[in-house]
């Protein structure tokens, strides 16, 4: 089908392992660099049996994820904060050695949850296949170095290895990101992978087969389903978690709290913390509009088309921090969130509108404590 | 037999169980047929131990409930549901099968009731401001099983059983273990409590008077230790506390349960959430976790949904490996839930609801024989029925009900209630003459309406209880706003004031959300209905007028968007749904309600994306409603059947004008004339174009009725009035080409003998 398309090369992760100034100049560095250190008291404390080239036991990779205080006392931060259940019947089924889908709206931290695993799992998260409509085989299978294989012919000198390949063959995890994205006969490519264990390669007469601790984690979008939906024979091959938003307000403020400030830092905004008081405002108000009431219960309000997913609430709380530092006096205010509430609830110019006028006079405007926020917002509306 | 909890030489078997739990009837079968007692004591109603026999009947099949009720207010009563697996069930069934007799021996629910009433020992009252103090446990053995990580204390159980192999000794554990919690718990000095295990103290030393060397006594866990022989206080301690209670006269009789209700609370406290699966622990000889899975597959299938063995399979090792994480030897139904999630629902949560539904807590329905006594719901519709002089006959009867005469509308709220319950005795039939204050029903009493009577008996125990019980629960589940303002209707027709404002709090919040404006205005009728006949009902208006001019209201805002970019076949629809509307909206009284819908209209009626249909006719409603003078009518019927308008809309638009309205038409001078004379003030060149149009609007009316338009427009146009209109727009009529026009339009009404094809 689309294999003639010459050039189409998976596109190979450049590592940063060779030096740590390298790795400190990077805008974002990998969970396993990151987190180095409680990865390495995890395994030291860890006693549990492990399956096959993990390098920690299903027990700690949930700790990893969740955090906790291990007996040393090293404490471990959480990655993940929502349902334990869901982190353990993610790490569950890739110890029965099945592959795990995560699906979820856009900004439930299905990547993050994926990135940490593999790092937890596997120490590397970078065996990674992006997904996107142009997608080929080759960026799943493997592609071929076009002047060797000219010059000497089809060998394995000429093969490029795909990051699934390189995963299969060294026993890692690989992960497919938006796996829904890609074109349905792509990812049926996955079929013998998942099922087989092994990638055949015809060209050269033999295949790969995968070493022990291989396994697949994908991600994908259950908003756009129907984009290319997944085969039911690949669809069977996948255990599938679904990542809700976060369940209470408390969790989520904690969300967005932990990441603010870890992108604060990153992003050295010259800013104040934001005041929890301030985030648990944002929160409620993603929170009443996802849902379609009010935290109490009591008001049924209309929902806007898009998400309203936490990550967005992070980035409005980012955007009110960045403008408060460079356009007020550093500290966070209604002003300054307002814009950005805007820009996350009004993704359709008519519809939208109309419900958050609505929200802002039937909700926001009686609120008590909320007049400053009301105002702001309707300064900009 | 020294296995078992035997507290002293006279042998006194305390076996301590979980209500509902399959694993503790399991286990109390097993001690039962080890002991061999020679009676069995029972924690439930004394009041009903004259209804035990019925359990060995054949025709006997749980689910069941004990009902225990007040025979002069059935309303003051108490179930004790069983299922299969609740191990009193099964004590009771050992007990018939062996011959030996058994008993209950908890407070009689003749004090419990008597109690209620105000005059036994006040009830402990809880100052909301206080922190509550620490209740006691509803179900101590589940507190015990989580600590052990449990989330299910049957599986707990299972594993306890099936770990000590020889289960036997479980019952004095349970005791200890028992005696543990209430010590780290003190029971609350809660007089109701303290009461009933002294009358359980007592029975059993009645028991033990009668000369039985061998009894077993079985209870919830929490009462094993005040039951055991060693704690027990003085007889006359529980004599004294037991003496002069209030007592009330009770009657006791078997009702049909479902699974579905025994997840209520009850005599027993609170239900169990999945007797389902409670079943399949009961039922299933091995391999849980696969025949489970096995189950769902298999439902999946029927549903028509992809669940393969290969995938249950991996749903079985899914669930045994969350086991392991979560540190048990064996799956429970949360890990069960989770690998079926994951594994065989794609993640999602529809299937999950379905199997939630029909294998989880599942829809079995429990049956009685038909010997039982009557339930107090026959007794209260035979009450009803001789007071109301509404004797039932098998015969098909008609009945015309005065809804004025108080007898009348008694009897007319007991049909419709009837009909809630599903007791389907009569049908409302049509009713001839005019006014509201008239109802027929054609009336039918056939034998299988007594077995819904006893199916419906599981609502309450007063045809009105049980009613509105009924009509709540199945508001509370609608979803679709007509259907529910349907019922409604009908529950305010049964006088039910509690499920009345059960079902308005529904419709209030499904028209909050409600996109579909169709839908919003589907379920007006019947609220204007109740509005306007309200007093002849004496049913609260208040109530539903404050909904329906919610409902207006988003109607009104939704309308002008919703009628953008339909097609023909909706915009027919929605035609039908806005003449309804209509006519709800005016009944209902409310002016700002209306004004708002005439202003909705009108914008309707201007609007170029409409339907024609549709702006036809709303231009038709404000012109009838005086909204819209005949200048601007006719006006905007120039302006939709113009030339330039597409052909077909401009069709639809005089059809929507005129449907249905042929007669009024005729009838209506000033539409007459409004009509007539805009026909009139089209320019020559302009009306020949219009003619297929109006001809295939016209061609819907009755011949005859075309007739007398015509004949109407002869005279009218004879008589030189022809229109009521002030002709100063039509300037300078040219009477000859005017008169050209004449025969063209005459041919057209039918005049020049209208037989044209």
């Amino acid at each position: 089908m689309s294999r003639a398309r010459s050039g189409a090369i998976a596109p190979q992760t450049v590592s940063n392992d060779d030096g740590a100034d390298a790795a400190s100049a990077v805008l974002r560095r990998h969970a396993e660099e990151q987190f180095a250190e409680e990865l390495e008291a995890l395994a030291k404390d860890d006693s549990r049996p492990r399956p096959p080239r993990w390098r920690l036991s299903p027990w700690a990779v949930t700790t990893y994820l969740l955090g906790g205080t291990l007996a040393d006392g090293t404490p471990i931060t959480p990655k993940y904060i929502g349902n334990r259940r869901l982190m353990e019947v993610a790490v569950a089924t890739l110890a029965t050695d099945r592959a795990l889908l995560l699906l979820g709206v856009p900004g439930t931290a299905k990547s993050w949850v994926s990135e940490h695993i593999a790092a937890a799992i596997a120490s590397d998260s970078t065996m990674l296949v992006q997904g996107t409509a142009g997608t080929s085989e080759e960026a799943i299978r493997y592609g071929w170095n076009y002047a060797l294989l000219l010059a000497e012919g089809p060998s394995a000198k000429a093969l490029v290895p795909s990051p699934m390949m390189r995963a299969m063959k060294e026993g890692k995890i690989a992960r497919v990101e938006e796996l829904t994205r890609i074109p349905a006969d792509v990812q049926d490519t996955l079929i013998t992978i998942l099922s087989e264990k092994t990638l055949p390669i015809p060209e050269l007469n033999g295949e790969v087969q995968a070493a022990k601790g291989f396994n697949l984690i994908a991600t994908a979008n259950n908003r756009d389903r129907g984009v290319n939906e997944l085969s039911s024979a690949l669809k069977r091959r996948f255990n599938t978690v679904v990542l809700p938003t976060p369940e209470t307000a408390e969790e989520e403020v904690e969300i967005v709290r932990l990441r603010v400030e870890s992108m604060g830092r990153a992003l050295a905004i010259p800013s104040e913390p934001p005041g929890l008081e301030e985030i648990r405002r944002v929160v409620t108000v993603f929170r009443e509009l996802r849902d379609g009431q009010t935290s109490d219960g009591k008001v049924k309000v209309k929902q806007p088309t898009g998400t309203m997913s936490t990550a967005e609430a992070i980035s409005v709380v980012n955007q009110g921090l960045s403008l408060a530092a460079h356009f007020g006096d550093g500290v966070m205010r209604s002003a300054d969130m307002a814009s950005g509430l805007i820009g996350a609830v009004v993704k359709d110019p008519v519809q939208d509108r109309v419900v958050w006028l609505e929200y802002l006079e039937t909700v926001v405007k009686e609120r008590d404590g909320w007049k400053d926020l009301y105002r702001a917002c309707r300064e900009v509306v | 037999m020294p296995n078992v909890a035997s507290t002293s030489a006279a042998a006194i078997h305390i076996l301590g169980v979980r209500h509902h739990g399959p694993g503790s009837a399991r286990s109390v079968r097993d001690a039962l047929a080890a002991i061999e007692p020679s009676i069995v004591l029972i924690e439930g109603p004394p009041d009903a131990d004259a209804m035990i026999p019925f359990v060995a009947h054949a025709e006997m099949t749980p689910p069941v409930a004990l009902l225990v009720y007040r025979p002069e207010t059935p309303r003051d009563s108490i179930y004790y549901p069983f299922a299969e697996f609740s191990p009193e069930w099964q004590a009771m069934t050992y007990a018939l099968g062996r011959g030996i007799s058994a008993r209950f021996m908890d407070l009689p629910v003749a004090y419990q009731l008597g109690r209620d009433e105000g005059d036994g020992p006040p009830e402990v009252e809880t100052d909301p401001t206080e922190p509550t103090p620490p209740r006691r446990p509803v179900d101590p053995l589940g507190m015990l099983a989580q600590a052990a990580g449990f989330d299910d204390g049957e599986r707990w159980w299972e594993f306890v059983v099936e770990w000590r192999r020889d289960g036997a000794d479980l019952f004095a554990e349970i005791l200890e273990a028992m005696a543990e919690v209430r010590l780290a718990a003190p029971p609350q000095d809660d007089p109701r409590e303290l009461l009933r295990e002294a009358h359980m103290r007592q029975t059993i030393r009645e028991a033990r008077k009668e000369g039985h060397a061998s009894i077993a006594v079985i209870c919830g866990a929490w009462h094993a230790p005040a039951l055991a022989e060693t704690a027990w206080p003085p007889a006359r301690d529980d004599s004294n506390l037991l003496k002069g209670l209030p007592k009330t006269k009770v009657a006791a009789t078997w009702v049909p349960w479902t699974y579905g209700r025994l997840s209520r609370d009850s005599g027993y406290g609170a239900g169990i959430a999945s007797p389902g699966w409670y079943d399949h622990l009961w039922t299933a000889p091995d391999h849980v976790v696969e025949r489970w899975l096995t189950r769902v597959a298999r439902l999946l299938r029927e549903e028509r949904l992809d669940a393969s063995s290969a995938s249950v399979i991996e749903a079985v090792r899914l669930a045994d490996a969350l086991a392991t994480m979560r540190g048990r030897p064996l799956a429970d139904l949360s890990d069960l839930d989770e690998a079926v999630r994951t594994v065989l629902c794609f993640g999602e949560e529809t299937p999950m609801r379905l199997i939630r539904r029909k294998l989880v807590v599942g829809e079995r329905l429990g049956r009685v024989p038909e010997e039982t006594p009557s339930v107090p719901l026959q007794q209260d519709l035979q009450r009803l029925q001789k007071r109301l002089r509404l004797a039932p006959d098998p015969a098909q009867t008609t009945k015309v009900l005065d809804l004025r005469e108080p007898t009348d509308l008694e009897r007319s709220r007991l049909l419709h209630r009837l009909d809630l319950l599903g007791v389907a005795w009569g049908r409302v039939a049509h009713v001839s003459g005019k006014g509201t204050f008239k109802e027929a029903w054609q009336l039918q009493w056939v034998p299988e309406l007594s077995v819904s009577l006893i199916e419906a008996s599981l609502w309450g125990a007063t045809v009105e209880d049980a009613a509105t019980a009924r009509a709540a629960d199945r508001g509370g589940r609608e979803e679709d706003l007509p259907e529910l303002t349907a019922l409604l209707d009908r529950a305010i027709l049964a006088d039910l004031p509690a499920a009345v404002s059960a079902i308005m709090a529904r419709v209030e919040s499904l028209a909050a959300v409600a996109a579909d404006v169709t839908q919003l205005m589907d379920a007006l009728p019947p609220l204007a209905n109740l509005l306007r006949y309200g007093s002849v009902r004496k049913t609260d208006a208040s109530l539903v007028g404050h909904a329906a001019s919610g409902m207006v209201a988003r109607v009104c805002v939704g309308l002008p968007l919703a009628c953008g970019s339909l097609d023909d076949a909706a915009a027919s629809a929605m035609f039908e749904s806005i003449v309804r509307a209509d006519s709800a909206i005016r009944i209902m009284d409310d002016a700002s309600g209306l004004s708002s819908w005439h202003a909705a209209l009108a914008r309707l009626a201007d609007s170029d994306t409409a339907h024609g249909l549709i702006a036809g006719r709303a231009a038709r409603i404000l012109l009838d409603s005086r909204e819209l003078d005949e200048a601007e009518a006719s006006r905007l019927m120039g302006l939709a059947v113009s030339t330039a308008s597409e052909p077909t809309r401009a069709a639809a638009w005089v059809e929507g004008f005129l449907r249905g309205g042929g007669e009024v038409l005729y009838h209506d001078d000033a539409l007459f004339g409004l009509f007539d004379s805009w026909l009139a003030g089209l320019p020559a060149d302009a009306f020949p174009g219009l003619l297929p149009m109006l001809r295939r609007t016209f061609s819907t009316f009755e011949p005859p009725l075309r007739r007398n338009l015509g004949e109407k427009a002869s005279r009218s146009s004879s008589a030189g009035s022809r229109s009521p209109l002030k002709t100063n727009s039509i300037v300078d009529i040219d009477a000859e080409r005017a008169a050209t026009v004449l025969p063209l339009v005459a041919r057209l009404l039918g005049l020049g003998g209208g037989m044209e094809s």
